[in-house]
């Protein structure tokens, strides 16, 4: 019985060494193990072992077993440890990536958005008004004389209701104050449009953001203030702003923001990025003359407008505005 | 506007000043230097050199070929095409590297094969006026090889742009008294001064008759005899050459001189050709008109025109001058008009007629009254220092008009000009609010300090407490914003210090608005769509399929005539018509994409689109839309995916139900669909219609070269919005296991979803949580199924909130759904 027993196990233990995958390895350890494997059956034949031997030969079977058991174990382990080796073997990390649906936002959303964040982080909030306004909001109220040429039907696009398309978003100027009483602190971005034939700087239809600040004691420091830190928060802190005495028709005095541009191997330039003024106090008395109340007389405020286009082109070095209405889809993947 | 440093420096003391300190000071008065340019020869590359042989080159008319010595010790040949030189003479001569004005480059070339090695120049090839219609011939005493630059004058000219406010510095005198406003800086004597004040004026009698003086209230006619036409000096062709202005004779060239000396236009006419005397009308409809430039006009009664007795129009006025009535060579007797005409008379006719000069240019900006004799004497002083003859006193036809604020015509200080017909000028008056300054620059300029620039700018404290005459050239200067304006742009807003101020403002629904738009940009585009944002004017309709065009809005209500705004005067047919959707842009996007060999189009765009609700008579809608395009693979081809899949159109419905995926999306069948959609259906969410979704007919993408499924969705996102961002509370997780049964359905081909979603619907079984499709089977083949039935297997999820439920209980309620189902579908069988 003894020998049996050792027979059994080393016979066990050098078969399990050879063992090469993990089908042979549930195979052996079934006909060693199992109901009626070689070690169970030498485990049946304790009955027939006289009572005094019985402590050692149960013992030696114990032994066996517990060998065998580690020894399939350890087996298993390498075995596994062998065939993770081998599921990740020859993996080349090096193979490109499976495509997935590509998208991202178009250039201007991205500036548009990032103009009204940094004016809201300023108290500014929206508001809004319709593309196809009157000639009151678009010019009357705003201090446009008569004889304009902004008015011109060879500059505005006109319908044959009387009605335009806004040549400015300074109507949601008028559109706000009409509504609410002062203080008004406003940003819009929106559509313009002007009757230019479209080539690499014009487009008839393009976009503008626009603010008004309108309160008690507003002055001219307000309005620098507000817009260095808008631009050098859109542009870089280190950006140089400079405002140029200008002139329209709805704020006095006006002014044209430039910024100067350091681009890799040029001389730095100033670029016009924004118009902007006190707003002329004929615009206050155009709303309150049709209000009916007064409250924008006595008002001071500064008014500003961008256009988002040259933002757009101007940070990112587009050349040919055109490109902005195109969406190639390769040129929109430059923004992601 | 071109304003000559050489010229300005005449009027005022610019010593010591660089182009770049001058172009700054510009700027910050509010002038845009659009251009700057040096003229005249700057470079040492051009140099006398002499004409030692010419002889004719074989095979041209006029070619020569000459041996010149530039002072290089060799002899130097040069190709020239000039006849008014000889052997001797001493020329200009460019050398090889030689840069021109205009930026012309000489090289070495060849001529007819000859080489050639620089370029004999004329004057006028070196920016100079042209003297001999030909090579600029030298004196003799010049040595060659001298630069010429050493003995012609240098210029450098500023483009500059002049805000239609300020009209009053679209001249080099003009500019001058502004640049010495400004800095202070000494004005030297002004031009008109003397000549004014010694003109004699009398009215003009017969001579003038002023038929539109709400038009032309003030003209005035010098009659010059005797003059003697010929080229003017040469100091002045230099002047009108330093702007760009080509010299014509000099009667001619002292009109241009005056108008761009002091920026008011003059006129003259020969008087030869004048019958009687000039009657200033407007035109008679239908009116025609010859001008100078030899281009003919048909005018109307807006139109003022010049004619005499015999009731020709000779001049258009404030625009340009007649082609019969202008001096030539033989004139001997000139009439010199200097006339103040209303500014938006002048701008209506040169728009009208497309037709603008210099002199329209600053009419239609507004010219100052006062001006008109001052003009008139200058150009008059000049004309008889230049052309001889004898000057009659100014004949004065009408008054100045009176632009000032009514309410202070009486007290208005008044200017007059003129002896025996005098004109006269008020002046405006203009009180400065002080409070009003301090506000605006926070008390950062001291009241001294505006004081002395008013004063500098030429207006004057009438009565010491602020009330301010403004000088008779500033016609912009009206209220108190004017001077404060005036203060803060020459003490500089630089020397303002910045503040930031902040009040608290409410959120408005546009903020809102503004963020749901962003997020769901953002989401569409992680989900693998690009943002395009596409013209909002589009085609009505194009042959190009790059073009956007309504013939592709998809909108299943169908337009009336006149809901699609267009508007009165497109700048041309691609862009006429406000878009009413924004379909015909996402599939013009689409199909130039295509064309450049993008397989996955997956586009959005969120924008206005403009509807009219009553065939152009109703209310002009403006809505905020989403529109969504899918077409084509649903990811681009890899290695590791060589056949992508096709986008059909439950991949578009699964991206419309990510958008609001709480809600209850249901696409309802449209009756009746357009012709460029294959189908389509209303969109609606929690029962609200809230667009369209379709698929383009097959006609259209085969057209367009697009793939034969492309989808289209476009959502209202006002109500996308409602939907999404209503206000919720989370839902607990269930507590107890749900149990799930399948049932396979046997129904005839064209039994819909919706229509088994409602019969389940309608069994109102309690415990029924969900019921989805898992799978839909279908063989054409007839083998496994009849080709006109289709098999659709349901999964259903029933559960208690309060306790697991038993098998015979789930077994139960399943076997409910399924009567019902049985019941309410026709021809449905179990499989």
């Amino acid at each position: 019985m003894k020998e049996q027993i050792a027979t059994v196990r080393n016979e066990a233990l050098t078969h399990i060494a050879g063992l090469a995958d993990m089908k042979a390895l549930e195979d052996a350890r079934v006909g060693i193990l199992g109901k009626k494997g070689s070690l169970t059956q030498l485990q049946q034949g304790m009955r027939d072992v006289p009572k005094e031997d019985k402590p050692a030969v149960g013992a030696l079977l114990n032994e066996a077993r517990t060998a065998i058991t580690a020894a399939l174990e350890e087996r298993k382990a390498a075995l596994q440890e062998q065939l993770d080796a081998a599921a990740v073997a020859g993996v080349d990390v090096t193979m490109p990536g499976a495509s997935l649906p590509e998208g991202g936002l178009h250039p201007i959303s991205i500036v548009r958005d990032e103009a009204v964040r940094i004016l809201r982080r300023m108290g500014f909030t929206l508001s809004d008004g319709p593309e196809i306004e009157d000639e009151w909001h678009c010019f009357d109220a705003l201090n446009t004389p008569d004889d304009h040429p902004a008015r011109n039907e060879k500059d505005t696009f006109y319908f044959d209701s009387g009605k335009l398309l806004r040549t400015q978003t300074s109507t949601v100027q008028a559109r706000t104050m009409e509504k609410q009483a002062p203080p008004v602190r406003i940003i819009c971005p929106g559509s313009a449009f002007r009757r230019d034939a479209i080539d690499a700087t014009h487009l008839s239809a393009f976009n503008q953001i626009e603010g008004l600040y309108v309160d008690k004691n507003v002055s001219v420091g307000d309005l620098k203030g507000t817009l260095e830190y808008f631009l050098k928060a859109l542009f870089g802190s280190e950006t140089a702003v400079r405002f140029r005495p200008h002139f329209f028709p709805f704020t006095e005095p006006s002014f044209e923001i430039d910024v100067l541009l350091q681009a890799a191997g040029q001389a730095p330039r100033w670029i016009e990025i924004a118009g902007c003024g006190m707003v002329n106090p004929a615009v206050f008395e155009n709303i309150d003359k049709a209000t009916g109340k007064q409250l924008y007389t006595g008002c001071t405020g500064f008014a500003f407008g961008i256009g988002l286009e040259r933002l757009a082109m101007i940070r990112w070095g587009i050349r040919d505005i055109r490109l902005l209405i195109e969406n190639d889809a390769r040129f929109l993947a430059q923004f992601q | 506007m071109n304003v000559s440093l050489n010229w300005l420096s005449r009027y005022i003391d610019l010593e010591g000043l660089d182009t770049r300190e001058m172009a700054d000071m510009l700027t910050f008065a509010g002038i845009e230097v659009e251009g700057i340019q040096e003229r005249g020869v700057t470079t040492d590359l051009v140099v006398v050199a002499q004409v030692m042989e010419k002889t004719p080159v074989e095979g041209s008319d006029h070619l020569n070929c000459c041996q010149v010595d530039a002072g290089e010790g060799t002899l130097r040949q040069i190709v020239c095409g000039a006849q008014n030189y000889k052997v001797g003479d001493k020329v200009p001569c460019a050398l090889p590297g030689a840069v021109l004005p205009g930026g012309w480059t000489i090289k070495e070339g060849k001529m007819l094969g000859i080489p050639s090695n620089g370029m004999l120049c004329s004057a006028s090839e070196l920016g100079l006026p042209d003297k001999e219609h030909g090579l600029w011939i030298l004196p003799q005493d010049y040595a060659v090889g001298t630069p010429v630059r050493t003995f012609t004058p240098t210029d450098t000219l500023f483009e500059l742009e002049i805000t239609p406010n300020r009209p009053d510095l679209l001249s080099h005198w003009g500019m001058a008294r502004e640049l010495a406003g400004i800095t202070g800086r000494a004005l030297k004597e002004d031009p008109a001064a003397a000549p004014t004040a010694a003109a004699q004026t009398q009215p003009a009698g017969d001579f003038i008759t002023l038929s539109a003086p709400d038009i032309c209230p003030l003209y005035t006619a010098t009659k010059i005899s005797g003059v003697k036409i010929g080229p003017s000096p040469e100091w002045l062709q230099e002047r009108l050459v330093s702007i760009g202005l080509r010299p014509i004779n000099n009667v001619v060239d002292i009109t241009n001189y005056v108008l761009f000396e002091l920026g008011h236009p003059l006129h003259a006419f020969d008087a030869a050709k004048l019958t009687g005397g000039l009657n200033i009308r407007r035109a008679a409809e239908g009116e025609k008109f010859t001008s100078l430039m030899e281009e003919d006009y048909t005018l109307t009664t807006e139109d003022i025109v010049i004619s005499d007795a015999s009731g020709a129009a000779l001049a258009l006025g404030g625009v340009m001058g007649g082609l019969d009535s202008g001096v030539t060579e033989g004139t001997t007797d000139i009439v010199l008009e200097s006339a103040w005409f209303l500014r938006s008379s002048i701008r209506f006719t040169s728009r009208r007629l497309g037709l603008g000069s210099d002199s329209s240019y600053r009419f239609e900006r507004g010219t100052s009254p006062w001006n008109v004799l001052r003009a008139a004497a200058r150009a008059t002083q000049l004309i008889l220092e230049c052309a001889g003859g004898t000057a009659s006193p100014v004949l004065v036809g009408g008054q100045a008009p009176c632009l000032v604020n009514e309410e202070l015509a009486t007290t208005a200080t008044v200017l007059e000009q003129g002896t025996d017909a005098k004109i006269y000028y008020a002046l405006d008056q203009v009180k400065l609010d002080w409070k009003e300054l301090d506000v605006m620059s926070n008390a950062s300029i001291p009241h001294m300090e505006a004081i002395r620039i008013l004063k500098n700018l030429g207006l004057s404290d009438t009565d010491g407490k602020g009330t301010w005459d403004c000088p008779p050239w500033r016609l912009d200067l009206k209220r108190s914003c004017d001077l404060l304006e005036e203060v803060v742009r020459v003490y500089g807003i630089d020397n303002i210090p910045a503040t930031t101020t902040s009040v608290y403002v409410e959120e408005t629904a546009h903020d809102r608005a503004h963020d749901y738009r962003m997020n769901i940009s953002r989401k569409l585009a992680g989900a693998g769509f690009w943002e395009v944002q596409t013209f909002k004017l589009i085609a009505a309709e194009s042959i190009d399929p790059t073009i956007a065009s309504v013939q592709y809005a998809l909108p299943i209500k169908p337009l009336m005539d006149g809901d699609i705004i267009r508007v009165s005067l497109p700048i041309s047919e691609d862009h006429s018509t406000l878009r009413p959707s924004l379909a015909p842009g996402l599939i013009a996007v689409a199909a130039r994409n295509i064309n450049q060999g993008m397989e996955s189009l997956r586009f959005f765009e969120c924008g206005r689109v403009f509807r009219n609700t009553g065939g152009g008579k109703g209310k002009d809608i403006e809505n905020e839309v989403l529109g969504i395009f899918m077409a084509g693979k649903l990811t681009p081809a890899s290695w590791a995916n060589t056949k992508p899949a096709e986008a059909h159109a439950e991949h578009l419905r699964a991206v419309i139900d990510t958008l609001v995926p709480k809600a209850n999306i249901s696409l309802v069948p449209a009756k009746q669909a357009r012709a460029n959609a294959a189908f389509g259906a209303d969109i609606q969410i929690n029962n609200q219609a809230c667009g369209y979704f379709a698929r383009l007919s097959l006609k259209v993408c085969r057209e367009l070269g697009l793939p034969a499924e492309c989808y289209y969705a476009e959502l209202d996102l006002r109500k996308l919005q409602q939907v999404a961002t209503a206000p919720f509370k989370a839902a607990d997780l269930p507590q107890f296991p749900g149990s799930s049964r399948d049932a396979s359905l046997d129904v005839p081909a064209a039994t819909r979803h919706a229509d088994i979603m409602k019969a389940i619907e309608g069994a109102k079984q309690k415990l029924l949580v969900s019921a989805n499709l898992k799978d839909v089977f279908c063989d054409p083949t007839g083998e496994k199924l009849a080709a006109d039935r289709k098999a659709m297997t349901y999964t259903f999820l029933y559960r208690d909130a309060k306790k697991t439920l038993k098998a015979t209980e789930v077994d139960e309620a399943h076997k409910q759904v399924l009567d019902t189902l049985a019941a309410k579908v026709k021809e449905l069988r179990f499989r």
